[in-house]
């Protein structure tokens, strides 16, 4: 029971921080049918940003989740004009989409080895946003920290659900998404819409890599895990599904924590990867992906 | 007309000749034990690049895990050499050859059941998983982090310069081989159905070729040869660190295809020469070169489709088209 407990708790604040990452990327492939391979550095970013708002400057949790947010969200625009914005006319060749992969895999590189040469390779403690831990059941307790982080990631992911479904630019999002032309006959601005998408989805990751970084630390490389399981997820969710992305986050989540407390954190990922094997044996678009076009 | 290694005119052959041939003399003249270390590393990054090309570049299979075969190779020959010292050497390097060979297949079979993008996602998280297994160095058979122990190699018994020149030339043997050996295939039965599986799977399959059987063999092959340079980095170095497989390598790898050109014999060559070279002179800003690769990998992918050898392409049918031009009106046809 107390392992349930635990396993069931943990779950959910994993699941919760792997949806904010994955959804991003989702995001981001529905609508530009791109892998953004920079979701991971700005995991990273937000965690440098997390710390010189919260360590070295002091000022309080909200302000710093703000300015991760405006930071990644500018960061992403500027990665999406760099990276993607030239390649737009090569749209309908095969290989858009290992070249926009390789594009932003450049980009993280980039910052990547930025990070490292301004920060050095050292590891910053981020302070928590919230300290105290939660008891839940015979020794099992929670931080309010881990709490937080799962409430603000499904606010956020809610608030991205209500953006999508409620507002004018949602609205243009969803029909870029299903039919790029027919969305630009409408007069959608498409060239705008870009990179507000991956500004937004780049600020998703970034808030989420303040919360990483209190867990585990902000260092250059501290947007690699993040990436893999982002990945992880949203190859299991099927790509452009965001349900299926939000279902495969805490499927994820879950196993990941079921292993920690079970067999041992050296195997969750092979675990994790032979569940994936399986699974795409079986449904190679994921759990919710489908081999039509990109839709959200 | 195209021959054996596709068409090569008697121009090619004569400069593939000399090239073969100043190359094999190069180390006779040149000694620096520093950069001939760098150079035997870069030749065995070739052979990797060279057998990731393969892949995809000419089979148009977006496999990001080869560096992970590429480990697999290193890991597999070492345990046998370490543990099994009746084994000659350069067997065991075979022998990490083969399993990298048949991990390869077996990563092919569920990796080309997905399409596009997927593929990519999952052979590179399946990269990442292998790293992260090898640095938690199970049973002590990576060993971990701190890399490999050290092995006999293949020429435990030679002073620094005839050891660096032994594997220069061995090194030099396994490209100028397998650069034959990829010329050859681009233009047999297998090269073509790869070729064409990629630019148009449906219409190649409705003409009868199953494109995923020439997928598999060529998962195969191109994991053969990166465990082969797996085996030989371990020998020469001897080490193997969990980093050789970890972001860093791979997206300098990826650069190099990228920048020479990816499906292309002599785009890999190319790639490695060049950001060997710079990466080599830019040794004393460590923070740099990184930061450079990134930068260039983007401007490139963004304006140089095609990378070097799609650039000379260019250029050469254009030189060409201008002096056919100038033909034409020198010379109005007849009639």
């Amino acid at each position: 029971m107390t392992d349930a407990v635990a396993i069931l708790a943990n779950g959910v604040v994993y699941g919760s921080i792997y949806g904010l990452v994955a959804i991003g990327m989702t995001l981001i492939y529905g609508t530009l049918r791109i892998l953004d391979m920079s979701q991971g550095s700005m995991v990273m970013v937000g965690g440098y940003v997390g710390w010189w708002a919260l360590a070295t400057h002091g000022v309080n949790a909200v302000l710093a989740l703000v300015a991760a947010f405006v930071f990644t969200f500018a960061l992403g625009t500027a990665t999406e004009l760099v990276s993607v914005q030239p390649l737009i006319a090569r749209r309908n060749e095969v290989d858009f989409e290992l070249v926009t992969f390789i594009t932003t895999f450049a980009v993280a590189i980039f910052l990547t080895n930025v990070a490292l040469q301004h920060f050095g390779p050292f590891q910053q403690n981020v302070p928590t946003i919230v300290s105290g831990n939660l008891k839940l059941y015979h020794g099992v307790s929670i931080s309010y920290h881990e709490l937080t982080m799962a409430v603000i990631s499904v606010v956020l992911m809610i608030g991205l659900g209500l953006f999508l479904a409620r507002t004018r630019w949602g609205l243009a999002v969803r029909a870029v998404a299903q039919d790029l032309d027919a969305a630009r006959s409408l007069a959608v601005p498409v060239t705008r819409l870009y990179p507000l998408t991956m500004g937004l989805a780049s600020a998703l990751a970034g808030v989420g890599g303040v919360f990483l970084g209190a867990l585990y630390f902000a260092s250059p490389t501290a947007g690699d895990l993040p990436l893999l399981f982002a990945l992880i997820v949203v190859v299991l969710g099927g790509l452009g599904s965001l349900t299926g992305t939000l279902y495969a986050a805490y499927l994820v989540g879950m196993t990941q924590s079921f292993c920690e407390v079970e067999i041992g954190t050296t195997w969750t990922l092979p675990i994790l990867y032979g569940a994936i094997l399986a699974i795409l044996v079986f449904r190679p678009y994921g759990l919710k992906g489908s081999p039509s076009e990109a839709r959200l | 007309m195209t021959g054996t290694f596709g068409a090569v005119t008697p121009g090619r052959w004569a400069m593939i000749a000399v090239a073969v041939a100043l190359a094999a003399v190069f180390p006779l003249v040149y000694h620096d034990p520093y950069y001939m270390t760098i150079i035997v590393t870069g030749e065995i990054v070739l052979i990797l690049n060279i057998s990731w090309n393969f892949v995809l570049g000419m089979a148009g299979v977006w496999n990001f895990g080869q560096l992970a075969i590429y480990a697999l190779g290193a890991y597999s020959s070492g345990w046998l050499m370490l543990h099994h010292s009746g084994v000659p050497v350069p067997l065991a390097i075979l022998f990490g050859g083969l399993f990298s060979g048949v991990v390869s297949v077996l990563l092919a079979f569920p990796t080309l059941r997905l399409f596009g993008i997927y593929t990519s996602l999952l052979t590179f998280s399946f990269a990442q998983v292998i790293q992260y297994v090898a640095v938690n160095n199970p049973h002590g058979l990576t060993g971990g982090s701190f890399g490999f122990p050290e092995v006999p190699g293949l020429f435990p018994d030679l002073g620094q310069t005839a050891y660096l020149r032994a594997y220069y030339w061995v090194c030099a043997g396994v490209i100028i081989a397998s650069c034959f050996a990829v010329a050859w295939l681009r233009q047999s039965h297998l090269g073509i159905a790869l070729r064409s599986v990629r630019d148009a799977p449906a219409y190649t399959a409705a003409r009868g070729v199953n494109p995923r059987a020439a997928r598999v063999a060529a998962f195969g092959l191109s994991g053969f040869l990166a465990g082969i340079a797996g085996g030989l980095y371990l020998s020469f170095e001897q080490s193997f660190t969990t980093s050789q497989m970890g972001l860093t390598p791979m997206s300098l790898d990826v650069t190099m295809l990228v920048i020479g050109g990816l499906g292309t014999v002599s785009g890999p060559l190319i790639g490695t020469a060049l950001l060997t070279v710079i990466q080599t002179k830019l040794i004393n800003y460590p923070g740099w070169q990184l930061t450079v690769l990134g930068a260039t990998l983007l401007v490139i992918v963004v304006f140089v489709p095609g990378g070097i050898v799609g650039l000379f392409g260019r250029i050469d049918r254009r030189v060409r088209g201008w002096v056919a031009e100038d033909a034409d009106e020198a010379e109005p046809a007849p009639g």
